[in-house]
């Protein structure tokens, strides 16, 4: 009994032998075949009750239905509404990412905060919502008692008519400052295009859908244009195979982007001629007489020539454009033969309900706008204004008016102040905002005329051509506050940080999706609990007026911005006549052809604000199409091919000047008659230099953010390698320009201009014009995560932009440059 | 005897030592206490839960009055619900609670447990963190209402009798896995001899295979 | 191996590459749908991971008569052979004939790559890494409870949204349904798009929408000559596009329309 080696053996078999009757070796391979499957770090979703909530999307100002799919309040998902009349179903790749934007916290910021590290850096230090407040009105209260209320300044880009910007522009106001400037945009374009040959204010409505043959004027139907969930839909219905209609879609722009190559038939003509194109077009349906006789005899000003009360002969339209735009002469610009000038015409004017649309891709940036008016004589010649399928005029949206505001001896000072940018002014008098002229101001003076600069859903470090100089500028600004919930270029400039909520954690308005063709109010509600410490931007307005006091805080009673909106909503409720649900069984836009009296669904107006709060739509779809009595309200009453408003303007700043000074100083090369009408204007960024003989259009594409807000991670996984590989973005040129210089597939190039340089790779495609360098916008932020950060470059950090004739908005559509083999 | 002989090798190989039965059953019974009582004890960790419910007096229409249900299975889902959309709300939310117990300051009957509840949770509106015995691994998908309600299997084939206790059992959660012991069986050695003693994949499979007419059988039909 | 049967049902899609404008929301809308992982870097597409993949194709000619069209690529679930299905050494993946799914079990894969180097379709991506959710970033917040993450080392694909089907059926058993309503199960992408180029549904219902577009004289499938049965279809007028289907021999390729494309 002794315990030796040969018991120890024994005991040890008694010990395996034992194990192999209980269950711990069979229950240990079992668990750890369990265990080996379990990967603890990997998160795992919880789950819980499923809701959906409706909304509307305010990404961009398209407004798509939306419906978030939630477990125990966690957004999951986002999709799109099949009952909400702009997009139904089916939404942009952007807005289907969005729950990127929510949670990621790399990207947001999560409180308010103070810059702590040097400009631009993004080191930031928390502070309380109460601090944040006193810095700002502490500093805005002494330029006030300093009488210099006019050196704050505010760049915002929420949607134009957003009740939003109105808040925005009312607070800069009621501070004393008329210097309220908003980043351009299409909607500019079309507003000036707007008033100046119709004299009116609504905005621009396309009824599209109605329509059998759209040519676009580089319109990015396919990228994001207008309203993207709307234009989409109406997309898949026009290529509907059941579909008994045979509808075209003809594209004009230089390169095959999406809409082009999808397009029935894609028109190129060298970029920046297409006002050239559609005044040759014109030509042609003038030159066949197959214009609508009646709507240009009746409804029209300056189409024949005319002689004025003083016996002064003046050219018309007609004349014009038969004497500069005949095919031969249009095809020398343009690039186009002559034959395919007039088959072009032909088609669009013999179409049952032709429309011929204006735009620059997704419309983030304004367009040019002799284009867009020469785009819009074609409408005029087809005779399809305010009929069904063609342009429809109709006024803003009935929202009620805010009471004006309170303005004390120190506002009504501040306000008679010019602004900074010239906008309105008489060389600038049809501009609401001329962002670049304000970046020239501050950098002109060893001192910034702008002491604190508030931005607002805005990253103009990013999206403004040439913004090189805007971020030059921005270092000369004393104080800077940005409103941005995300970590953005501009927001890293700023010293101090109040935080807006995403798109999902607020209340916010659509007013009139981009380019619909019927009047509709979307309404975005708080869909999920603020993930971060950040306030909506309306209420924070108005307690930053409050907390300034005197007129300042008068001017804003509410209490919240949800009263606001209430408020404004009202006006809609007044208007009568609109819907607030949709169901899907008849399209919207069919509605409106139909014109049938509507059921508005509601009895009063906390009925209709209810109903409004929970489906977030009112809508009007009905229209009386080709009235067209007292419809144009400029200077003649009529749709004026000649611009009596334009040559007014030029004869005002003329007293100054000499007229032929004042054309050179609106930028108008023309001298004549034909100054005041749509025509070609050649113009490009810059001056012409033989030793940049290429020119770089920047190009938008649907899964891109080329806007203010940061792409989604998602997209990443959209973009093909050969747009972005690693951190390298590339350029599209044609094989035959690549050749010309040497250059392969993937070779890395600079492109260099008067005013810098990126670096690429060349993709070769056979879609791009020849001589043409097509670099994609939305790549190389310097903000935000390892997601979108130092990828790929950004085409406006060499534009140079010029200034478009008239309206002085930047022109960022050509630049020449030059390249350079790495 | 001589110690020669107690020393000589070749003589301890012809002769088996006294006591080798004695070491080898020393080895033997040690290694069955250890797997049978100790491993068990060991492996798997015990949590109270944060409050005792006692399923039998709420489902006792005597004590208790409002739980709704002609059959058993329907006073069950009175509370362990299904949603709208049919997905199953698993142990109810404090909400469901409340619908009763709606006042903090007087308790409905007499036990600490209850007061307790009252004053922790219900008053101060927070859920309570109950620990689940029957969760199963994320890859795992488990419709209820396509068990309960079309294939109509009683809540007890699977989860036992649990609406005639009185007490909460203790959770176990498995150190290794981190799943409960009612996933494995309490049965250490895997036996099973109810159908709610174990809810592995090969117990699921087992009424599926049976039941394969009905086409259930697709993997994504329980994994997701 | 099993029987395939005539019977039940056969979900299918029909992708119209007419109306397709390669907008890749189909894409956002199924990596959203099922929690797939986008790592910082997704430009190398031999690396990144996709269920729902786009191509785009060109008709080769030069400017200006150049034209694109794209190829939205999502996992064919071959009714015939099932190429992976068929090489599997773990039955990880498997297909379904009571709906014609073929699913991917992660739990289950042991990652051999196997089934992806059976696959003509490219539909299948390998996990180099585990699902990219640093810590403290938030990104595991919007992580949907229907489907599993992943965890490297494991295969996966589409699946045609099957928790999807789950909950349709899950929600009609509400109502004591069996069958479901055409519509009632969808998959993330066919919901998502916004041109509405994509029909799912019911091949095997005369009555659905799905399995009316399959029968078009436009309707083809990719490498149709395999005979892996895809049930996946696509439609376009285009010949130049109707070509990419497939690798054809000079004068093989039939086209449907007159030559214009």
């Amino acid at each position: 009994m002794e315990l030796n080696r040969r018991n120890f053996v024994k005991m040890l078999i008694g010990g395996a032998a034992g194990l192999q009757f209980t269950p711990l070796p069979w229950k240990l391979t079992d668990d750890i075949a369990i265990w080996t499957q379990n990967w603890s770090w990997l998160p795992v979703p919880q789950a819980g009750e499923f809701t959906l909530e409706k909304s509307v999307c305010t990404l961009c100002p398209g407004g798509c239905g939306i419906e978030v799919r939630k477990v125990d309040g966690r957004a999951v998902k986002i999709e799109g509404r099949t009952d909400y009349p702009v997009n139904p179903g089916g939404i942009c790749p952007i807005g289907m990412g969005g729950l990127q934007l929510l949670y990621n916290k790399s990207i947001r910021f999560t409180g308010p905060m103070k810059r702590v590290g040097p400009r631009g850096s993004g080191i930031f230090k928390d502070i309380s919502w109460e601090e944040a407040s006193r810095m700002l009105t502490a500093r805005i209260s002494d330029l006030r008692k300093n009488g210099k209320p006019e050196s704050v300044a505010a760049i915002d880009g929420n949607p134009g008519r957003s009740t939003m910007a109105m808040m925005v522009e009312r607070f800069i106001k009621a501070i004393g400052s008329p210097n309220y400037i908003r980043i351009p945009s299409i909607e500019d374009t079309y507003r000036m295009s707007n008033i100046i040959m119709q004299g009116t204010e609504g905005p621009m409505a396309y009824d599209l859908e109605n329509s059998d043959y759209v040519l676009s004027f580089g319109c990015g139907l396919l990228e994001g244009w207008g309203a993207p969930g709307r234009v989409f839909n109406a997309w898949g219905n026009w290529h509907e195979k059941s579909q008994k209609k045979n509808i075209r879609i003809v594209q004009v722009e230089s390169r095959a982007s999406n809409t082009a190559s999808k397009a029935d038939r894609w028109v190129a003509p060298r970029p920046g001629t297409e006002a050239a194109l559609a005044l040759g077009l014109a030509g042609v349906i003038i030159e066949k007489r197959l214009y609508d006789d009646e709507f240009i005899n009746y409804n029209t000003f300056g189409f024949h020539d005319w002689k004025t009360a003083d016996g002064t002969n003046h050219t018309g339209f007609k004349t014009m454009v038969l004497k500069n735009y005949s095919p031969a002469q249009t095809a020398e610009i343009t690039g186009i033969t002559p034959d395919r000038i007039i088959s072009l015409a032909m088609d669009f004017i013999k179409a049952g309900a032709p429309i011929a649309i204006y735009g620059k891709g997704k419309g983030t940036l304004n367009g040019s706008l002799y284009e867009c008016m020469a785009v819009q004589t074609l409408n005029a010649l087809a005779g399809n204004i305010n009929m069904p399928g063609g342009v429809i005029i109709h006024d803003p949206l009935p929202l009620n008016p805010l009471p004006a505001i309170k303005a004390d001896a120190v506002t009504r000072r501040g306000l008679n102040r010019p602004r900074i940018d010239q906008a309105g002014s008489k060389r600038y008098p049809f501009s609401n905002s001329l962002v670049n002229n304000l970046t020239e101001a501050i950098l002109k003076d060893s001192e910034s005329p702008v002491d604190t600069l508030l931005v607002f859903s805005s990253n103009p470090a990013f999206t403004l051509p040439d913004h090189g100089r805007f971020e030059k500028a921005l270092k000369k600004v004393p104080f800077i506050v940005s409103f941005s919930p995300f970590r953005d270029e501009t927001a890293n400039m700023a010293d101090l940080i109040l935080p807006d909520h995403t798109c999902l954690e607020k209340t916010n308005d659509i007013v009139w999706p981009t380019g619909l063709q019927y009047p509709m109010y979307g309404l975005a509600r708080p869909v999920v609990e603020p993930v971060y410490d950040t306030r909506n931007m309306g209420d924070v307005i108005i307690g930053l007026a409050k907390r300034i006091g005197e007129t300042t805080g008068a001017s804003f009673p509410w209490e919240s911005f949800e009263e606001v909106v209430k408020t404004r909503v009202m006006g809609l409720y007044n208007s009568g006549g609109g819907i607030v649900d949709y169901d899907g069984s008849a399209p919207a836009w069919k509605q409106q052809k139909q014109r049938g009296i509507i059921d508005q669904g509601y009895a009063s107006f906390n009925d209709m604000w209810k109903k409004i709060k929970s489906g977030g739509m009112w809508y009007r779809p009905v229209h009386t199409y080709k009235n067209r009595e007292g419809l144009f309200k400029t200077p003649t009453g009529k749709f004026e091919f000649f611009s009596t408003q334009v040559e007014t303007a030029v004869y005002e700043y003329s007293k100054q000047v000499s007229r032929n000074k004042a054309l050179k100083a609106f930028g108008i090369k023309e001298k004549g008659d034909m100054a005041f009408m749509p025509h070609y204007n050649p113009e490009s960024a810059g001056k012409k230099e033989t030793a940049y003989p290429l020119l770089m259009v920047p190009y938008e594409i649907i899964n891109l953010c080329s806007n203010w807000i940061p792409g989604p991670p998602f997209l990443n996984k959209t973009l093909f390698d050969n747009e972005l590989r690693g951190n390298d973005s590339f350029a599209e040129i044609n094989p035959a320009t690549a050749s010309e210089y040497g250059l392969k597939e993937n070779d890395r190039v600079i492109i260099k201009s008067q005013v810098g340089e990126i670096k690429v790779r060349i993709s070769l495609f056979d879609g791009a014009m020849p001589g043409i360098v097509y670099v994609p916008s939305g790549f190389g932020h310097t903000a935000y995560d390892e997601f979108l950060k130092g990828k790929g470059v950004n085409p406006n950090d060499i534009i140079q932009a010029g200034k478009d004739p008239l309206s002085g908005q930047p022109v960022w559509w050509n630049t020449q440059v030059q390249l350079i083999k790495v | 005897m001589g110690l020669m002989h107690m020393k000589n090798p070749a003589n301890s190989r012809k002769k088996p030592s006294k006591g080798g039965l004695f070491f080898f059953l020393a080895g033997l019974i040690p290694s069955l206490i250890i797997g049978w009582v100790i491993y068990p004890m060991v492996l798997y960790s015990k949590q109270a839960q944060p409050i005792n419910f006692s399923h039998s007096i709420h489902m006792n229409p005597e004590i208790v009055d409002g739980i709704e249900g002609d059959t058993e299975i329907e006073k069950c889902l009175y509370c362990h619900e299904f949603r709208e959309d049919g997905t199953f709300a698993g142990i109810p939310k404090l909400a469901k609670c409340t619908e009763c117990h709606d006042d903090p300051d007087s308790a409905l009957g007499e036990s600490e447990e209850e007061k307790k509840f009252l004053s922790k949770y219900v008053a101060n509106e927070k859920e309570i963190p109950w620990y689940s015995y029957y969760r199963q691994p994320d890859c795992v998908y488990f419709s209820h209402i396509a068990h309960v309600k079309m294939g109509e299997i009683n809540c007890k084939t699977c989860h036992g009798d649990h609406g005639k206790t009185d007490k909460l059992p203790v959770y176990q959660a498995n150190r290794l896995t981190g799943y409960s012991i009612n996933i494995w069986g309490r049965n250490i050695a895997g036996y099973k001899t109810n159908t709610w003693d174990r809810m592995k994949m090969d117990d699921c499979a087992e009424c599926h295979t049976l039941k394969e007419k009905e086409g259930n059988n697709a993997c994504f039909v329980c994994h997701k | 191996m099993e029987e395939e049967h005539g019977h039940g049902n056969k979900y299918g899609m029909v992708i119209d590459l007419d109306k397709c404008t390669g907008c890749g929301t189909c894409m956002v809308a199924c990596a959203a749908e099922n929690n797939l992982s986008v790592r910082p870097d997704e430009s190398d597409k031999q690396h990144s991971i996709t269920w729902m993949s786009l191509y785009k194709i060109s008709n080769g000619k030069k400017f200006p008569d150049t034209e694109y069209s794209y190829f939205p690529r999502p996992c064919m679930h071959c009714n015939h052979h099932t190429p992976c299905v068929s090489v599997c050494p773990a039955t990880a993946t498997k297909i379904d004939f009571n709906t014609g799914i073929v699913s991917q079990i992660y739990a289950r894969c042991i990652g051999c790559r196997y089934c992806m180097a059976a696959c003509p379709y490219h539909a299948r991506s390998f996990n180099w890494w585990d699902g990219y959710f640093p810590k403290g970033k938030g990104l595991e917040r919007y992580l949907s409870p229907e489907v599993s993450p992943r965890m490297r080392g494991v295969v996966e694909k589409c699946s045609f949204c099957h928790h999807r089907l789950m909950r349709a059926k899950t929600k009609a058993y509400t109502e004591n349904r069996r069958e479901l309503e055409e519509n009632e199960y969808i998959t993330a992408c066919a919901e998502a798009c916004p041109v509405q180029a994509i029909t799912f549904g019911d091949l095997n219902n005369p009555e659905h929408k799905v399995s009316k577009l399959a029968k078009s004289p436009y309707a083809f499938r990719l490498l149709e000559r395999l005979g892996t049965e895809p049930k996946v279809y696509y439609l376009s007028t285009k010949d130049w596009v109707r070509k990419f289907a497939d690798n054809y021999l000079p004068g093989e390729f039939k086209p449907v329309t007159s030559p214009k494309g």
